[in-house]
């Protein structure tokens, strides 16, 4: 697991934006497979990245004409055209800024008929574009994954979850602070299928998730800080602002700058391609 | 012709504001879509991207008061149903030049045998690649003498039956007839007051003008349902502190009391101040006409011109007088002009004055064509225009499709 630690919010999101379109760019994705398979997130902590990839597009410095995308999760019953619903919070911050073709977008549906057949739907669609590329998400001020609340099994894939009470608190802001205008349900992917993308990479911005940043790198891999269970991941990158460190130890912050350090003298010494022909196993 | 995506462009909306964004339209059935809603129900790209360089994108035009224009007089049906109609499609094809992509003919005050012939002719209804008639506007003839204007004293009536009256003039069917139907009437004219509930009901849209009121009797028009005034200040007494008139209806104390208002922007029929007045104090009820006569070309020279009734009329730049007299005929202003200026002389921003010309109006007729059109929303009609920042007109657009290009 790495952590990067930038100054703000903004820099986290040039930080992580720019890293997305630098893989996305050296993979060169073609019409004909492979495909790049980005996972996405909502949220306000992506926000800026979101911000950067589009800057990046509009500039021509990125194209998500061969990128396939696959969003973490969606409320339950909601319907898409609502404005809280993460379609479209996904079209109006992201899809409809950039040049990716719609039938390359894939979210699930919380008003299909049969949601568990949606769930299992979701997770084949995954497989057959050859699994997740990167997948991006946020962490929870619980230290969740997605819908992954605390409790959630560590080996869980898509499913129906049924939100905590916390989370419909945190989110009745979105709707008029009315409780009962919150969805109780939604569907999300699982802590196992993140657990399968090739690599993850957590946007943690705020002071409000210090306390889950601290407990999921720190600390045990635990049910209660789903988060925890990139500790068994081969590649995870967290990248957070200076707020979201301030419950890490000293000596935890100290330690990721100081590879973070020794890292920029590789590169300056030996180029770029020498620090990934070290990650040519994907661990590190 | 499928999905149309303009962007790179400023959205004028309902409200007045402008905002960057893209509007999607369907060309096919000609409405505004929602972008989001295609995205996921048709998973496809959109056939045909335009971009409009940074410039504003704004509901078309709607006219609700102009007797004429490019040499046609809505007024005169001396050559037949066939021509009259003819020549409609003529109007509608070349209004979309000043950005106007619906409008209501209007007819002056007419001997009592034309409206029968008349009326019914103006229903709704499209002309190819041209703007949208929307319906009739009667102006006339139950009018008050000494505010007549331009109209013939000959021809004016009072309404001593009640809504018998109307019948008897415009015909019971025309009253009925579907589309757009506004009469202006004075309501100092013995039997107009009774007639203004009933005609509402009918869908009528009753506008106070050419009248002498007081402030009383037109409040009391309006609360019976009399929507709108007529050109405000024009034809109608100057606002007299003691007795405000039809004007000061404006000030009514329950907002729900204060009609809408058309108003002249040439800069002619009203002065630039008196505009800035009336707007401040009522903005949400301004609404832009033309008057314009079939003198509104802007290609027509300056110089006498024949009209009608055997009389001349005088066109200097945007002023036409009736020959010999200092009494205004009307105007030749284009609605895209009436914009500009109302923005220049209210210090608005464009997108205000936009709103005149279009949300207001599309209100103030209301019944289908405030569910319709004027406004840049999802399931209305795709009638746009396309402004440069300074208002001036780049393209015009009826139900999805380019109808007219600077």
């Amino acid at each position: 697991m790495r952590l990067s630690i930038r100054d703000s919010p903004e820099q986290v999101g040039l930080y992580v934006g720019d890293y997305l379109a630098k893989r996305i760019n050296e993979f060169k994705p073609s019409a004909e497979k492979p495909l790049f398979v980005l996972g996405l997130p909502t949220g306000s902590s992506p926000l800026p990245t979101y911000q950067r990839l589009v800057e990046l597009v509009q500039r021509g410095d990125l194209s998500f004409k061969n990128v396939v995308t696959f969003n973490m999760d969606e409320y339950v019953g909601l319907p898409r055209d609502h404005p809280e619903s993460y379609h479209t919070f996904m079209y109006t911050n992201f899809f409809s800024k950039i040049d990716i073709q719609p039938n390359n977008t894939h979210i699930l549906d919380g008003e299909a008929e049969d949601l568990l057949h949606e769930c299992a739907e979701y997770e084949r669609k995954i497989k057959s574009v050859g699994g997740i590329d990167i997948f991006m998400g946020g962490m929870g001020e619980d230290g969740h994954l997605a819908f992954n609340e605390p409790g959630s099994s560590l080996v869980s894939r898509t499913r129906i979850k049924t939100l905590a009470y916390d989370t419909i608190l945190a989110n009745a802001r979105f709707f008029n602070n009315d409780l009962s205008a919150v969805p109780r349900m939604a569907l999300t992917v699982g802590i196992a299928t993140l657990m399968d993308a090739r690599e993850v990479i957590l946007v943690v911005t705020g002071q409000k998730k210090a306390m889950a940043l601290a407990q999921c790198i720190e600390n045990g891999i635990n049910h209660f800080w789903t988060a925890s269970a990139l500790h068994s991941h081969p590649w995870s990158l967290l990248v957070c602002d200076e707020d979201a460190t301030l419950e890490l130890r000293v000596k935890t912050v100290r330690y990721f700058k100081s590879i973070e350090k020794v890292q920029d003298e590789v590169e300056a010494k030996y180029g770029g391609a020498a620090v990934r022909k070290t990650r040519v196993n994907g661990v590190h | 012709m499928g999905i149309t995506r303009f962007t790179n462009c400023s959205l004028a909306l309902p409200d007045g504001s402008l905002r960057r964004s893209d509007l999607f339209i369907d060309t096919d059935s000609g409405k505004i879509i929602s972008g989001q809603a295609h995205f996921f129900s048709t998973r496809q790209p959109v056939d045909r991207t335009i971009h409009l360089q940074g410039n504003i994108l704004a509901p078309g035009y709607i006219d609700a008061q102009i007797n004429g224009a490019f040499g046609v007089d809505f007024s005169s049906i001396d050559e037949g149903d066939a021509t009259y109609l003819k020549r409609l499609n003529e109007v509608s094809r070349r209004i979309v030049e000043t950005g106007t992509t619906s409008y209501v003919p209007t007819i002056i005050t007419q001997r009592k045998e034309l409206y029968q012939k008349l009326l019914p002719l103006l229903r709704p209804r499209s002309a190819p690649d041209g703007a949208h008639v929307l319906g009739y506007h009667a102006e006339g003839p139950f009018l008050i003498p000494e505010k007549k204007g331009a109209h013939e004293e000959s021809f004016l009536l009072d309404a001593s039956q009640g809504i018998k009256s109307w019948e008897e003039v415009y015909g019971a069917a025309a009253l009925d007839q579907e589309g757009v139907k506004i009469v202006t009437a004075a309501p100092d004219v013995e039997g107009v007051l009774e007639c203004i509930k009933p005609a509402v009901e009918r869908g009528v849209t009753v506008s106070i003008g050419h009248s002498n009121a007081p402030v009383d009797v037109a409040a009391k028009a309006v609360s019976l349902g009399a929507s709108w005034v007529t050109h405000l200040f024009n034809a109608m007494p100057q606002m007299h502190h003691r007795d405000p008139g039809v004007i000061g209806t404006l000030g009514a104390q329950d907002e729900s009391q204060r009609p809408f208002y058309g108003l002249i922007v040439d800069g002619i029929h009203v002065h630039p101040n008196a505009v800035r007045l009336a707007y401040d104090c009522h903005p949400e009820g301004a609404v832009l006409v033309t008057d314009a006569m079939s003198l509104m070309d802007p290609r027509l020279p300056d110089g006498k011109h024949e009209w009608r009734d055997g009389r001349y009329i005088v066109r200097d730049g945007l002023r036409l007088y009736i020959e010999g007299t200092s009494t205004l005929a009307g105007s030749a202003i284009s609605l895209d002009h009436c914009v500009r200026n109302l923005a220049s002389f209210t210090s608005i921003p464009l997108s205000k004055a936009i709103q005149c010309a279009t949300w207001n109006v599309a209100q103030m007729l209301g019944g289908d064509v405030a569910k319709r059109k004027g406004a840049l929303l999802e399931g209305r009609d795709a009638d746009l225009v396309v402004l440069d920042r300074d208002g001036f007109l780049q393209s015009t657009w009826v139900m999805g499709k380019e109808v007219y290009t600077l």
